[in-house]
């Protein structure tokens, strides 16, 4: 009953301040970073010969901690910003203090949606790739762990085919370029 | 004392909730058989709207406390029917 209301209220918050279109966009965003993150870390570590899996574990974790709370209070803090200045100009045109609407509601839950949003899908991104790390071999682990992060990055990809109506394998693929680049960038340092 | 059986309220509301939205919130009123809401200026952030409410026992209070938890304002009443029967001009 408390799980309904809860859906409701955030399907409203949603209609009134199209929060699904800037979520879209933040998931995809930061998981994408969050991924890329730990790729090079991942590339950075096995070419500079880390074979201790705490190492790895506590360097990723740590990273994606980072990741979580910067896209958390970056995201809270901007978006709280911008959501009063929109409730200020129409409070304006309105003559009357919002507050207390639906709208003064949506605008003040809104940066606390976007912020768990924001922090937590680079974070969560982060934590799937280290996955491998807790359950094989190193070197294993190592093949792994950098498989799961192009597959994540091409699922991404896919994600934002579907929203743009576009050939979705072409655009999980597009996505991969990314990954590969980084790759790229990090076996370049690890030849120096 | 009279039932309200038809108001007719001149209303100022940001776009969002949108018209359907408010419609549907009004009509779920008890007492409400019908809303109509009716587009009269457009503005940037906010719209003018003509919002018409019929029913058998409308409760005005109820019906201003929705628009106003949807943001909106009543500028005027700009009519009301009260009573048993619905009073027409030609009458």
């Amino acid at each position: 009953m408390v799980f309904e209301k809860l859906i409701k209220r955030l399907r409203e918050y949603n209609e009134i301040l199209e929060l699904d279109a800037i979520a879209r966009r933040y998931l995809t965003m930061n998981a994408f970073d969050g991924v890329l993150t730990m790729l090079g870390i991942l590339v950075g570590s096995f070419f500079a010969g880390i074979t201790d899996t705490r190492i790895i574990i506590i360097a990723g974790f740590g990273a994606s901690l980072a990741m979580g709370v910067s896209g958390f209070w970056g995201s809270y803090l901007t978006e709280k910003a911008e959501r009063r200045k929109e409730l200020r100009e129409l409070e304006k045109s309105m003559l009357t203090r919002l507050k207390k609407t639906k709208i003064g509601r949506a605008s003040k839950a809104a940066p606390y949606i976007l912020a768990m949003i924001d922090g937590l899908a680079p974070f969560i991104a982060a934590l799937f790739v280290l996955i491998p790390f807790f359950v094989v071999s190193i070197t294993m682990a190592y093949y792994i762990a950098i498989a799961l992060a192009f597959l994540l990055i091409f699922v991404l990809g896919m994600f934002l085919g579907k929203i743009s109506r576009e050939n979705i394998i072409l655009s999980g693929l597009r996505m991969t370029v990314a990954g590969i680049v980084c790759v790229l960038l990090a076996l370049l340092l690890g030849f120096r | 004392m009279g039932k309200i059986r038809r108001l007719v309220l001149d209303v100022l509301k940001p776009q969002q909730p949108s018209v359907i939205d408010l419609s549907n919130y009004l009509s779920d009123l008890d007492g409400v058989d019908g809303v109509e809401i009716e587009l009269i200026e457009m503005d940037v952030n906010v719209e003018s709207v003509k919002i018409t409410i019929a029913g058998h026992e409308i409760n005005y209070e109820e019906v201003e406390k929705i628009i106003n938890e949807n943001g909106g304002t009543i500028h005027s009443i700009d009519g009301v029917s009260c009573g048993k029967k619905l009073v027409r001009e030609e009458d």
